[in-house]
């Protein structure tokens, strides 16, 4: 037995390491695929894409609140865009825009949570610890001939979508 | 009676007959399975209510009642957005007792929150976490987070406004660290909405691991404390005169003696701080029957009296059912997390991941950094340290305010309005005052060359700087989040 140590195809260090190893991966190996199982594959969320009334609908100058995907629908003389109402920050839903006043010299929103403000002609973080500007979604026409505002297309601050 | 206790099934079950002497009791205690966490024989010093104030005791107590409640709550509730709300309000109004189940649950969730942390500052502050006991320390923290993580996800559960936008705030707190925070927080709300499946997830987490994580730590928590002789105390008392009432040096040279009483079969194993070594004499000791186990007894009791007490004056809060379009305004955590939530009004990456990491790592790298033992079991350790702690305090207390004046009028967002959020995270009260703490405890020690006086400076700063931050959360911030003065 002892002199078994230059016969054999591994040595038992050798041995031990594999034997080691083999251990280390049928831990690691099924921890992995625990990990990954808790990632959903499907999940039953509501779609990205909203579909809202006609375009007539809006006057100009209005400003409505979308309450699923949680944006306000602007209608001014250029046209029609939609701005997120979920603060970049933590994600709290932002109050209603409100006009100029002493502090902020344009409409602007304040957040409840942790105090950002933003204003309402870009979006851009006027105070308080948001990172980014508010998101603002692309809006279109559906074939049936009403506005579709899509959460996952983002575009510039200068968009318009015209009727 | 007779009849009851003398009988084969009796005397199967406990094997000794009710002990009448000190020694047949410390027999007892030694084995019998659920007194064995005990020691047999316990230091005066640590019977003392002044040298632990029993917090580890109550954070326990309230840890059992919370398990007994909570199994019960569970019979009630439905992890599920359409019922959880209204399991609640049918615990308040329909479930016999149910009010009262809810709110012992709640405030006991509390209570060990508080009593955790005054724990964790007894421990610093009487020098406990020196070596050997470095890990338990390190574990203590650990046990600490588990019970914050504990209550976060108990809150969300009633799915009322507080846990809908808790699960919001908290979750997207989860997703700034950089490159793998977006996955954290699919991880935890198993998808991209609150909704379901992260109630469904918070409610697991809650009611199986966070517990059995708990259990599991603090089982070793209450090992260590056992292996390494019960509840620190002045090393020979008689080595610092000051402390009153010990041997002198020289007398308790004289008067060591090897562990008194206690063999072990395999004995040669025992070695190195086993309870009964140091420099003790036996008289210092007396048998933990009854003169722990009845202390027990009184706290358990009075950790009941007042919880009951409380649960009967006042419901635990419940606000309105999720609204997940319009949080509440001002939206506010409970008062443990009030100190964050302001923390991350300046930077959610620097206040709600950074500075907390850090803090973590800071707390669990104390005993790492002193480990001189001369003063451990003494409150503040010396003179020089309560004088430390106080010059600590009260420069946390003064400078915060200070910090926040000149962020709302000279902080990034205010000078260059512009700026890439890089400045806001670099620059903001939460950052420069995490710096500044660890430059003073760093200049501490260079100028006394006392790493105590170090540590003292850092751990006093972080109690204080908690305390003030949640107070200012609790009453100086309405609406918006703006500065209120409490009055308004």
């Amino acid at each position: 037995m002892s002199e078994s140590k230059k016969g054999g195809i591994f040595s038992r260090r050798g041995l031990l390491g594999i034997g080691w190893f083999s251990f280390i991966v049928s831990m690691v190996g099924p921890a992995l695929a625990n990990i990954r199982f808790l990632f959903p594959n499907v999940v039953y969320e509501p779609p990205s894409r909203v579909k809202l009334g006609k375009p007539e609908e809006y006057a100009r100058g209005s400003a409505t609140f979308v309450e699923d995907q949680r944006f306000y629908l602007f209608r001014d003389g250029e046209g029609f865009r939609a701005i997120s109402a979920v603060c970049t920050h933590l994600r709290c839903t932002i109050n209603s825009f409100g006009p100029a006043d002493a502090e902020y010299g344009e409409p602007h929103a304040h957040c409840p949570c942790h105090g950002s403000v933003f204003a309402q002609k870009d979006g851009r973080v006027l105070k308080g610890p948001a990172p980014v500007a508010l998101e603002i979604y692309e809006v279109g026409l559906a074939p049936d001939g009403r506005l579709v505002v899509d959460t996952a297309r983002r575009v510039d601050a200068g968009f318009r979508f015209r009727v | 009676m007779a009849k009851l206790t003398e009988n084969r099934f009796w005397r199967s079950l406990f094997r000794r007959p009710l002990p009448d002497s000190d020694l047949d009791r410390m027999l007892t205690m030694f084995s019998n399975f659920f007194l064995h966490i005990l020691p047999a024989k316990v230091h005066r010093h640590s019977l003392k209510p002044g040298a632990t104030w029993g917090l580890g005791v109550i954070s326990f107590v309230l840890f059992l009642v919370l398990i007994v409640t909570g199994v019960l709550l569970m019979f009630f509730y439905v992890p599920s957005v359409e019922r959880a709300y209204r399991d609640m309000k049918d615990l308040k109004y329909v479930v016999s007792y149910g009010v009262i189940l809810r709110n012992m649950h709640r405030w006991a969730a509390h209570g060990m929150v508080a009593a955790v942390f005054l724990h964790m500052v007894r421990v610093f502050f009487t020098g406990s976490y020196k070596p050997p006991r470095e890990f338990n320390w390190v574990l203590g923290i650990l046990l600490w987070g588990i019970t914050l993580l504990l209550s976060f996800t108990g809150y969300l559960l009633p799915w009322d406004q507080l846990a809908y936008w808790a699960i919001t705030v908290g979750t997207s707190i989860a997703s700034y660290p950089p490159w793998i925070g977006e996955k954290i927080r699919v991880l935890l709300l198993g998808g991209n909405i609150v909704g379901e499946s992260a109630l469904l997830r918070f409610y697991v987490l809650h009611v199986v691991f966070l517990p059995m994580v708990l259990m599991v730590l603090a089982a070793v928590h209450f090992w260590r404390v056992r292996k390494d002789g019960g509840i620190a105390r002045p090393i020979a008392l008689a080595l610092h005169p000051v402390a009153g009432g010990g041997p002198t040096s020289a007398e308790a040279t004289a008067r060591f003696v090897p562990g008194p009483l206690k063999t072990y079969t395999l004995v040669e194993l025992v070695r190195g701080t086993s309870p009964q070594v140091g420099i003790q004499a036996p008289e210092e000791e007396v048998p933990s029957w009854p003169h722990l186990t009845m202390r027990l007894l009184i706290v358990f009791e009075l950790v009941l009296v007042v919880l009951t007490a409380v649960s009967f004056l006042f419901d635990a809060p419940l606000l309105e059912q999720a609204n997940p379009v319009r949080p509440d305004n001002p939206a506010k955590a409970p008062w443990y997390f009030l100190g964050i939530q302001e923390l991350v009004s300046y930077s959610a990456l620097v206040g709600g991941v950074l500075v907390p990491a850090i803090a973590l790592l800071g707390l669990m790298s104390i005993p790492y950094m002193d480990r001189d033992r001369s003063d451990q079991g003494i409150w503040f350790g010396s003179p020089a340290g309560k004088r430390a702690a106080w010059i600590s305090f009260l420069l946390t207390v003064l400078v915060i305010p200070a910090l926040l004046f000149l962020d709302s009028r000279f902080g990034v967002r205010q000078v260059a309005p512009g700026a890439p959020q890089f400045f806001t995270d670099l620059l903001n009260p939460a950052s420069v005052l995490t710096t500044l703490m660890a430059v003073s405890s760093f200049l501490t020690w260079r100028a006394t060359r006392s790493r105590r006086l170090g540590a003292m400076v850092l751990f006093t700063a972080f109690v204080s700087a908690y305390l003030v931050f949640t107070v200012i959360g609790t009453y100086f911030r309405g609406p918006n989040w703006v500065w209120v003065w409490p009055w308004q």
